[in-house]
Formats: C-alpha cells, sequence, structure tokens
C-alpha cells in the first residue's frame, strides 16, 4: 500500500515518476523550502503512514472542494490526497445518509487524537444552530464534538476561517468560524482565501507528513508559507505602484498597459497571501495578473471591510464613510477656518473697543 | 477692557517650555507638514507618469519621505508624552487634562473668554485649560496615527522584522482597512486642530502681544510683574 501503492496509482493515471518528483519540487518551493527539501518530502509521501482526513463542510457554498477538485485532468496532488485516506467528504464520498454517518462516527472512534479535521464553510450559531443540520445534529454540535477529538483542526477558506460571507454584517444566522465555534481547539490552522488556494493546502498537508508537525502561524493561525507576505508586495505590478502609474478607469490606457490597480480599489496592499507567486488553475493567472483589483478575500471580515471593492477606504455601519472622509474632513477644515476667521475679527473689535475704552478712561482720569 | 500690558509695565521673564518642549513641538511641526503632503498623495496619488515604470519612483519617493518622517514623528511624540512625566509644572500631564479645580475654572474662563463673555484673559504663563485639553486630544490622536501607521506598515515587514510584531494590532482595529480609515480621518482631526492651534496663537500673539509664538522658540515669556496675562 505504500511505495508500490502510490507508484502503481501513478502509472495507471498517465503520470511519470518525474511528474511526482516534480510535484515534491513544486511543493517544497510553494512552501519556502529549497530544492533539497523536495526528496524529503518524496521520501515522506511515499513511506510515511498517511494522515486520516475527515472533510466536512457546513455553511458554504463548497467553493473550496471545487477548488481543490479543480483539475480537470488528475494530478499528482488529487493522487497523493486520494492516497491519504479521506475518510468522510459528503461531495466526494459515494455513501449516503445513515451509512455515511455511521463511517465518520466510527473513523472518529477508531482515531480519536490522531485524525486531522478539514472544516469548510462557517458555523451558524443562531436559532440553537438550527440554520445548519446534517443527520439531526446541528454544525455547531458537530464542530465541537469532531474537532474537539483531532489532532489538529484545519478551516479551509474565509467562511471556516474567520465566517466569511455568513458571517458579514448582518448576519442572521449568528455564523462564527471554527475557532470561535470550538474555543481552545487543537492544532487550529486558518487557511483563509474565497476559496482557499488548493496548492497551500495540499502543502500543508505535505509539510505535516514531512516535517511531523505544524508550520509557523501570522497573527490569525495562518501559515506564514503561504500568508506571510501581502499581496501587494509580492505584485507583479508593484513597479507601477512604486512609479506612480494607475489605472484611472477600466479599460483606459493605463489597464490596457497593466498599469497598478491601486486606485481602482485594490486590497492587494492589504491583504496577505501568496497568490501572486502560486497563483490559480495549476499556475494559470490571478485576478490582479488579468486586471481586476485584488478583493481581500483572505482577510477577516473582509466582506464588510474591503467591500466596496473599487474603493480605496472602507464604509462603516452602513454610512457611506470610506467615499466622503476626505471631502467631508476638507469641507469641516474649510468651516473651522472660516469660523476662527469670523471669531479673529471678533477679537479685533474688542481689541480696538478696548484700546479705545482705555483711552477714553485715560483722558478722564487726567 | 483691562489687558494691562502696555510699553511701560514692568515685566519679568517666565522660563516656560524646557527644551525638550520646544525641540519636540517644532519636530512635530515639520513631520506633520511632511506626513499630511505624503500622505495624502499616498490615500489619493494625484500623480500619473508615463512611460517605462523603471523611470520612475514617484509613489516610492512619497512612502520613503513619509516613512521617515513617521520616524521623526513617533520620536517627538514619544519624548514629549515622557515629558508630561518629567518636564517642568508648564508640561505636565496635569496641565493637559483639567482634573483640579483649578484648572477646571480656567477651561471655562478660557471659554468664556473667547466666546466674548468675560474680558479679561486667563493669567497664567502655561497654556490655559482649553489649550491644554486640545493637547490632550491631539497627544491621543497622534498616539492612535502612529498605532494605525505601524499596523499598515508591519504588513510589509518580513517574520523577523521588529516591526512584524504590529501585525497583531490587525485583529484588534477589525482589519487593516479599518485601520486605513482611521489613519485618514485622523489626518483631518489634525488638520483642523492645526487651524484652530494657529488661530489662537496668532490671537495671543499680534493682538494681546503676550509674545507665545516666540516663547515656543526662546523659551520665555514675559509677565507683568504683578498680574499677568497668559492666553494660549
Amino acid at each position: 500500500m505504500n511505495a508500490p501503492g502510490l507508484a502503481q496509482r501513478l502509472e495507471r493515471s498517465g503520470l511519470s515518476r518525474r511528474d511526482f518528483l516534480s510535484f515534491c519540487a513544486s511543493m517544497a518551493a510553494v512552501l519556502g523550502l529549497p530544492d533539497t527539501a523536495g526528496q524529503a518530502i518524496a521520501a515522506a509521501v511515499e513511506n510515511e503512514a498517511k494522515p486520516i482526513l475527515i472533510w466536512l463542510e457546513f455553511q458554504d457554498c463548497a467553493g473550496n472542494s471545487e477548488s481543490l477538485l479543480r483539475a480537470g485532468h488528475p494530478t499528482v496532488a488529487d493522487l497523493i490526497l486520494d492516497e491519504i485516506s479521506l475518510s468522510y467528504h459528503e461531495m466526494l464520498m459515494a455513501a449516503a445518509g445513515s451509512q455515511a454517518e455511521q463511517v465518520l462516527s466510527e473513523t472518529v472512534r477508531d482515531n480519536a487524537g490522531k485524525y486531522i479535521v478539514l472544516v469548510e464553510g462557517s458555523i451558524p450559531a443562531g436559532a440553537d444552530g438550527a440554520y445548519c443540520t446534517i443527520g439531526g445534529k446541528s454544525a455547531l454540535q458537530i464542530a465541537r464534538d469532531i474537532c474537539g477529538k483531532a489532532a489538529a483542526t484545519i478551516a479551509v477558506g474565509t467562511c471556516a476561517a474567520f465566517g466569511g460571507i455568513p458571517a458579514a454584517r448582518p448576519n442572521p444566522t449568528g455564523a462564527m468560524s471554527v475557532g470561535d465555534a470550538v474555543p481552545g481547539v487543537a492544532n487550529l490552522i486558518n487557511m483563509s482565501a474565497c476559496p482557499a488556494n488548493a496548492e497551500n493546502i495540499t502543502a500543508l498537508i505535505i509539510y505535516y507528513m514531512t516535517m511531523k508537525r505544524w508550520p509557523p502561524l501570522d497573527q490569525y493561525r495562518r501559515p506564514l508559507f503561504a500568508y506571510g507576505k501581502s499581496i501587494h508586495d509580492s505584485c507583479e505590478r508593484r513597479a507601477h505602484f512604486d512609479a506612480g502609474q494607475y489605472v484611472e478607469e477600466w479599460g483606459d490606457d493605463a489597464h490596457r498597459h497593466g498599469h497598478c490597480l491601486y486606485k481602482m480599489g485594490c486590497k492587494g496592499p492589504a491583504t496577505s497571501q501568496n497568490c501572486p507567486i502560486v497563483k490559480w488553475n495549476e499556475g494559470t493567472n490571478w485576478p490582479i495578473g488579468c486586471g481586476h483589483p485584488c478583493i481581500g478575500c483572505a482577510e477577516p471580515n473582509f466582506w464588510d471591510t474591503m467591500t466596496p471593492f473599487y474603493q480605496r477606504l472602507p464604509n462603516v455601519a452602513g454610512f457611506d464613510v470610506g467615499n466622503w472622509v476626505d471631502p467631508v474632513g476638507l469641507g469641516l477644515t474649510g468651516l473651522v477656518t472660516a469660523a476662527v476667521a469670523m471669531h479673529g475679527i471678533g477679537e479685533v473689535v474688542r481689541h480696538r473697543a478696548g484700546e479705545k475704552s482705555s483711552d477714553n478712561s485715560g483722558s478722564e482720569n487726567e | 477692557m483691562t489687558r494691562p500690558c502696555s510699553e511701560n509695565t514692568p515685566m519679568h521673564r517666565v522660563y516656560v517650555w524646557e527644551l525638550p518642549i520646544r525641540l519636540t513641538h517644532w519636530l512635530i511641526f515639520v513631520a506633520t507638514i511632511v506626513l499630511a503632503a505624503t500622505g495624502y498623495y499616498i490615500g489619493h496619488p494625484f500623480i500619473s507618469v508615463s512611460g517605462p515604470a523603471r523611470d520612475h519612483f514617484v509613489m516610492g519617493y512619497a512612502r520613503s519621505i513619509h516613512m521617515y518622517a513617521a520616524i521623526v514623528f513617533a520620536m517627538a511624540v514619544f519624548v514629549r508624552l515622557y515629558w508630561l512625566f518629567a518636564g517642568n509644572q508648564y508640561a505636565r500631564l496635569t496641565e493637559l487634562v483639567p482634573l483640579s479645580g483649578r484648572r477646571f475654572r480656567s477651561l471655562f474662563h478660557a471659554i468664556l473668554f473667547y466666546a466674548f463673555l468675560r474680558r479679561e484673559p486667563d493669567e497664567y504663563p502655561g497654556h490655559n485649560a482649553m489649550a491644554g485639553s486640545s493637547y490632550a486630544m491631539i497627544f491621543s490622536v497622534y498616539v492612535v496615527m502612529i498605532a494605525t501607521g505601524l499596523a499598515l506598515y508591519a504588513v510589509g515587514t518580513a517574520p523577523g522584522s521588529p516591526f512584524h510584531i504590529f501585525n497583531n494590532e490587525a485583529p484588534w482595529l477589525y482589519g487593516l482597512q479599518m485601520a486605513r480609515l482611521i489613519h485618514h480621518i485622523g489626518m483631518w482631526i489634525i488638520f483642523i486642530f492645526v487651524v484652530l492651534h494657529l488661530h489662537f496663537i496668532l490671537l495671543s500673539s499680534l493682538i494681546d502681544r503676550t509674545g507665545a509664538l516666540d516663547s515656543m522658540f526662546s523659551g520665555y515669556k514675559f509677565m507683568p510683574n504683578k498680574e499677568g496675562t497668559a492666553r494660549d
């Protein structure tokens, strides 16, 4: 089931060992490791015991599953993930109904403290969790039960990591992130973005298989290898930003020349992810690469603070603050200037009157 | 009107503003102008250049200057805040936040005076309590500006940089876009403060002849021997 199993599977899918090794090298690159780490990764994938994965799906659009399965043809990554025992994935597994739930509960029972849970989607806590139930249990119950016994929980996508779109104002279902729904969950790792990049999820699992530990995380518990740098700082259009060359409207000359989208509301400066490096759809392209500003989908509260997408500053609590803060500031400064000018005139008048009255009193004394 | 200063009034010198106060004042003054000008460009890049990107560095210079000015600004504010506790009686926190009965009276005195409801200005060489309160407010805005500025700066730093730690501000600020918005609002508050500050300084210096403007260079104010008039 180990090395021969993988080799046979690769062969059956028309993939060579060269493909496998170049996949391992590309994983090393995503992780920011040197070339030689590719060998260690290949050895780990071939020889180490495969972690048991459970994929839970709650309040979401299944976009992360789609992203993971995006490949038009089988890739090495798919095979690796097949090779890893993906015990439960509602969208992928053949079993359904009570049969499927039985598989889940058996996996959890037999592998307590050893399996890894990948959670997709936010967890609605409103109405006692009634907004999302599976097999008669609420998402909140399932998450607490299954994540609570896991070796690690990977929140896949912005919904699971930060609440995402379901948790955006006014958050009718009381949606929350996995971290909030299961306080103190062991080894929580947030793989945000809408959807999470499949390369990064694969790389994370490969890292764990190779290193036997989880990678260093940032302030939002996201791995630094994927979220350690802002999009702005690794953007291919950064030279145009620094030069002062900006797209002013869609389709203008600057847009056609691939200039910076900063003035079109690009949220690259506020968003950390490795999109410019890893890109999407097997490295085909990425949003800014095809002329659209970053919408900041990998950040917490992105629907509330990154909108309006085509504006630099956010709106707050329904007021159009971002759009107006600078004109209002300028107007207020003008008003205050006018007010103090009036006050200054008043002071001059008072001063003159004072001089006159003291002159008068002076002459009276004489 | 009882404004007793005339050419023959006997005066004495009072050392009001110590060197750190004057130095930080003018550093903050210069840094604020530079920060506002470059910051406005960073928020609204009104200059767009053409030709190959390698020939230009407009935003690059704006951001570099903004960051160096921010270092000067932050250090000056830091020293000024330290001087709230280490400075002389005119520099202390109690001068800024009107908590004592005396400072409360000074506050209302100044408000009534400037509203043309009282004839005599406050007789005190330091800040009147209205001016002091405005400084307490503006120092708080400075701290917010430094904090949000560091949060926006930290996202561009590598792990291991001493500034990387300021990434931890982002969750508290509800994300970097909120930090950016607060940074914009802060600039306008500072602008409005500058207008008011200039107004009252010029009133005090040109009309009441207290030498308030000169005192920020020399440190000395001239007070009439018995009764003085000081407006900030």
